[in-house]
């Protein structure tokens, strides 16, 4: 390989590391308004009047609207650009203002006056779920989110229990947790003063999905919004309903006005209306034999999708999925689903449900194997998948590797895992205050959007006749480096320079729409179009360089600039003039690469069907300090092992794996946001805490590679599965550290030392 | 956003007399890592604030120096030079250890031990120090001079006895006696940009034999003014240090903690945690072996 399987920099490292890349809050246009939102202070009320006459006079303000001045006051599911009578959650904005500068822009919003009435809520999952609560959204009977029920029937439980020598049962909790992505939310609509049309630029993961919010907000066609994205300050999931919601906003402000209107959102509003990692109640009955072998595994996953909710009833299907972990069962129950709260929603967030899910179900192999009285390791031998096991959800593995074992052993050797266990063990039994500990989890991972959705998209490539090749997705680079891996899959089936691809950012009116950048599919399934396109291409240049050799094209290979014939590398001719002789006879080299997506079976009602096409797998093992006289947990040295597939860039893989551990770090130790009926207490970073640098381990990533039937040169999926068993793995070493187990997340300093939550009231 | 006037003032002269005309409505500025934050914030104690006075190029107002036993810090002095001052790690090596384990280097950079104190937040890092230290402040108006002890300076959480038309230019300490030995633990949520949820600093002095003649114990996020817990000093002046008299002591602290804040959401974890730090820095202070301070490798 020339280009794929190499650590080169990132095409984009240049710009961001000298402060050129632009990013939407550092975008300007003449006559620029900047517009802010008034959001609710109350997590339910009913909106008894708003009076903005007097905003309307300050001096530098533009417009000043409300839900009666929108054409939709709502967005695609049901979230609201402005609230019409009733407030449902603290992020709700009942107006929304343009002003000349930002302080006239805040100036109005305070002359707004509202009267509310302030309305009982509901904010937890048993309140939502106790009979003849109140109704959060009148659509959704019981509180239940729509379609967000998935259950998954195999077998018999009640069977299986009763031929289990040891049944346990268990709850864990995952609490909301924040993307914390380093650059809020912001973005610019900038109207076409001819045809009414909008073109929005903004930090949006998923222009498409954005693009269906601006759209309803002005009630026009798709076709006259046009979304470009910007470089991406981070996004993990979180840059969806909250830049559909503020694009929408903006464009319709922006058409009102007839100006450009930025909309940039302070950290605080960004805690306050973007969505949250969904908190999780895990509830599990799970039996085995004497000798290991799990006989049955009940689960009811309930999660809290807040006041809306666009993505528990697709992420609860990969929970349902995922929901016994990388074993093979014969008897399962389990049922997903969500509830709705008057608290901030639940989004999208890194793992899609899996690193809340992972951490139940792996903590609960280490609870079993303690009850079993067997190693926790040799538990998961016991009865992980193997080639041509059957999945919880009825999928024969035979047609793919099956690597649970292969990555487990080989991450558990690399970390000495048996040897330090041994170790911490007996020092443990020698007691004092500081201990040792070491965990372990391991988890597999169905690639791409599988049986939930199409996982459908468009690659294009396009050769210019001095050689040069522009490459555009419909999926976006959100930081991860989508845009390096693309270039370098079309540079190495191209048989060119690196140096030679540019690609472009997502314009919407550019690509077709290729769903959404999510599912780690940037790579494994935006890359397959781009290596189709690439291949489309090639074939045309191979063709007009046969001609120029006098060969066929079949004898032909490239690398490097050059296409030569293999038998005879002298019979070679540059790249560029290949490219010139098909571009003079009246060859197109722009072509357009559609991944058409697998037919996946799934029958809903029981949760059997063929969910993934393949998986990859992932093993990781964390070793951590306890302080057991003040809780405080150092997390020392975290070794974490994937079955990538291959690695398209190495270097940057294994950048997903350092972020993963510290996000992972972060979820099983101390992120929490905390809330008080349903306002958002630390709103910031001073109260919200994440992982520094300081507190980062010794980091030891492993990148193992397999032959992947599917993937682009046999790439497999990486940006989530990284972060979503550390957690479970930081949990399991506290527990081996102290004896005592934290069943709800995050170990922060007082459960760690007292076992149990203590909430600030 | 908060609006309000802004003077930059050229000397201590000049601040003064914006201070002293401001009034009530107006406050200094110096690094502004917590006065802009609450600005920004649009804290209630800041309301009324008409008028900032940038004190920040007044640079004859960093320094540290000693004269005649006496360690006078310049109320602009910051945390990164405190920290790092080898008069400090030498006199007091527990107020640079406090000094480093402020926020961030860019907070350290720019945060001062003059703002830290008026600042006056229950969590601040150097304030257990300088009342362990049995520190002053030197306070400057138009009007003359006065010097306060930093424990009757901090008022409350966020309260000081700063009067209007006042600017805190120096805190001073004696230098401890030879043979005093010094230690301050912050324990946070993280190792960084972190806000102590308990520290704790402890100055001791042992004399012949072992025998404890001078403690001094002020734990940190603790209680609503930062003070020494005489009750667990006495447990071990007098007597010979021993792991058992320092667990004592820091059962003792503890019990006082609660007397003195009643039970709050986080009191059954803050009760055995400070009992564990302050026994921790009695035996790193009093140079013995404890086996909790010492991770297990």
């Amino acid at each position: 390989m020339g280009v794929v399987s190499r650590p080169v920099p990132r095409v984009d490292a240049y710009e961001k590391v000298t402060g050129r890349a632009k990013f939407a809050a550092d975008l300007y246009f003449p006559g620029m308004l900047y517009g802010k939102v008034l959001r609710s202070p109350h997590a339910h009320a009913r909106i008894v009047k708003i009076d903005v006459s007097r905003a309307r006079e300050v001096p530098g303000v533009h417009c000043v609207l409300t839900a009666a001045d929108l054409p939709a006051a709502r967005s695609w599911f049901t979230y609201l650009f402005l609230a019409e009578d009733e407030v449902r959650y603290t992020g709700d904005a009942v107006a929304m203002v343009a002003a000349e500068d930002p302080d006239a822009a805040e100036e109005a919003l305070k002359a707004i006056e509202v009267v509310y009435e302030p309305l009982p809520g509901v904010f937890t999952i048993e309140e939502a779920l106790e009979p003849g609560a109140l109704q959060v959204q009148d659509y959704a009977p019981g509180n239940i989110v729509r379609n967000s029920h998935w259950p998954v029937r195999r077998g018999n439980v009640e069977e299986g229990f009763a031929r289990s020598d040891v049944i346990i049962e268990r709850e864990y909790r995952t609490p909301f947790i924040e993307h914390a992505y380093i650059e809020p939310e912001a973005t610019v609509a900038v109207p076409d003063p001819v045809d009414g049309s909008v073109t929005v630029y903004g930090s949006v993961q998923n222009p498409y999905m954005t693009r269906r919010y601006v759209a309803a907000a002005l009630g026009t066609a798709l076709g006259k919004v046009r979304i470009i994205q910007q470089t991406l300050g981070g996004s993990f999931g979180g840059k969806e309903e909250v830049m559909g919601l503020m694009c929408g906003r903006a464009a319709v402000m922006a058409v009102k006005t007839g100006r450009p209107v930025k909309m940039v959102n302070t950290r605080e509003e960004s805690f306050v209306e973007s969505a949250k990692r969904h908190p999780f109640r895990l509830r599990y009955k799970i039996g085995a034999t004497r000798e290991g072998r799990i006989m049955a595994f009940e689960a009811e996953l309930v999660d809290e999708g807040g006041a809306y909710n666009s993505q528990a009833q697709f992420m609860n299907w990969r929970a349902c999925v995922h929901s016994a972990g990388c074993y093979e069962i014969p008897n399962v129950k389990v049922d997903v689903y969500a509830v709705h709260t008057n608290n901030v929603y639940g989004g999208a967030m890194r793992g899609y449900s899996s690193p809340q899910v992972i951490f139940g179900q792996e903590s609960l192999m280490d609870e079993l194997a303690e009850a079993l009285g067997m190693d926790p390791v040799e538990l998961r031998r016991k009865n992980a998948l193997r080639f041509g096991s059957v999945t919880i959800t009825g999928q024969k593995l035979d047609d793919q590797p099956v690597n649970v074992l292969a990555v487990m052993e080989r991450v558990l050797e690399e970390a000495d895992y048996f040897n330090r266990r041994e170790e911490y063990t007996r020092q443990r039994e020698k007691g004092g205050p500081r201990r040792r500990g070491i965990g372990m989890a391991v988890s597999y991972r169905g690639c791409g959007l599988g049986a939930e959705t199409a996982d459908a998209t468009g690659g294009l490539v396009s050769v210019q006749e001095d050689g040069s090749v522009i490459i555009r997705s419909g999926l976006t680079d959100n930081g991860q480096g989508l845009s390096t891996s693309h270039a370098q899959i079309v540079a190495e089936e191209l048989g060119i320079p690196l140096s030679k691809v540019v690609y472009q950012r997502v314009d919407t009116s550019t690509m077709p729409d290729g769903g959404m950048t999510v599912a780690s599919r940037g790579t494994y399934t935006g890359g397959r179009a781009m290596l189709l396109a690439a291949r489309k291409v090639k074939e045309i240049i191979f063709r007009g360089a046969a001609e120029l050799l006098s060969c066929r094209p079949e004898e032909l290979a490239s690398s490097d600039g050059l296409i030569f014939c293999s038998s005879d590398p002298s019979k070679k001719v540059s790249f560029e003039e290949a490219v010139r002789h098909c571009l003079f006879r009246g060859e197109t080299l722009t072509q357009l690469g559609w991944v058409v997506p697998p037919e996946l079976p799934w029958d809903r009602p029981t949760g059997q069907g063929k969910a993934f096409p393949t998986y990859m797998y992932s093993c990781v093992v964390a070793e951590v300090e306890v302080d057991t006289e003040t809780g405080q947990v150092e997390v020392l040295r975290v070794t974490a092992g994937h079955d990538v597939g291959r690695a398209i860039n190495p270097a940057l893989a294994a950048g997903q794996i350092y972020g993963g551990i510290v996000m992972g770090m972060g979820m099983a130790l101390m992120e929490e946001v905390e809330l008080h009926k349903g306002v958002i207490l630390n709103p910031n970073f001073d109260s919200y805490t994440i992982p520094t640098s300081l507190d980062m381990p010794e980091m030891k990533p492993l990148l193992l590679e397999s032959e992947d039937p599917v993937g682009p040169f046999h790439a497999k999926s990486l940006g989530e599965p990284a972060m979503e068993c550390v957690a479970a793995a930081i949990v399991n070493a506290v527990a081996h550290a102290t004896g005592r187990r934290v069943r709800s997340l995050p170990a922060n300093l007082e459960k760690v030392l007292l076992g149990k939550t203590l909430a600030r009231s | 956003m908060h609006k309000f006037d802004y003077v930059k003032a050229r000397s201590l002269e000049e601040a003064l007399r914006a201070l002293s005309q401001g009034g009530e409505k107006a406050c200094a500025l110096a690094g502004g890592t917590d006065l802009l934050v609450g600005f920004r914030a649009e804290d209630a104690r800041l309301r009324h604030i008409e008028l900032v006075v940038d004190i920040g190029d007044l640079t004859e107002l960093a320094y540290i120096r000693e004269e005649n036993g006496c360690v006078a810090l310049g109320a602009l002095t910051t945390h990164a030079a405190i920290a790092e001052s080898s008069l400090i790690r030498v006199a007091a090596p527990f107020l640079a250890t406090a000094c480093s384990q402020v926020g961030s280097p860019q907070i350290r950079n720019r945060g001062t031990v003059g703002g830290n104190l008026c600042n006056a937040s229950p969590a601040a890092d150097t304030l257990p120090v300088l009342v362990a230290l049995e520190a002053e402040v030197v306070l400057r108006s138009l009007g003359g001079e006065r010097r306060v002890p930093v424990s009757r300076f901090v008022e409350g959480p966020h309260r000081t006895g700063l009067r209007p038309g006042e600017l805190v230019t120096e805190v001073r300490f004696n230098r401890p006696l030879p043979g005093s030995r010094t230690c301050f633990i912050k324990l946070g949520r993280r190792k960084a940009m972190s806000i102590a949820r308990l520290s704790i600093a402890v100055l001791l002095r042992t004399g012949d034999g072992g025998v404890v003649e001078e403690i001094r114990l002020v734990p940190g996020a603790a209680l609503p003014v930062p003070a020494r817990v005489t009750a667990a000093e006495e447990i071990l002046r007098g007597q010979g240090l021993t792991v058992e008299l320092a667990r004592e002591a820091g059962e003792k602290l503890a019990q006082e903690m609660v007397r003195i804040t009643g039970q709050r959401w986080s009191t059954p974890y803050k009760v055995p945690a400070i009992a564990a730090l302050t026994r921790r820095a009695i035996l790193t202070a009093g140079g013995l072996e404890d086996v909790a301070t010492r991770s297990q490798a």
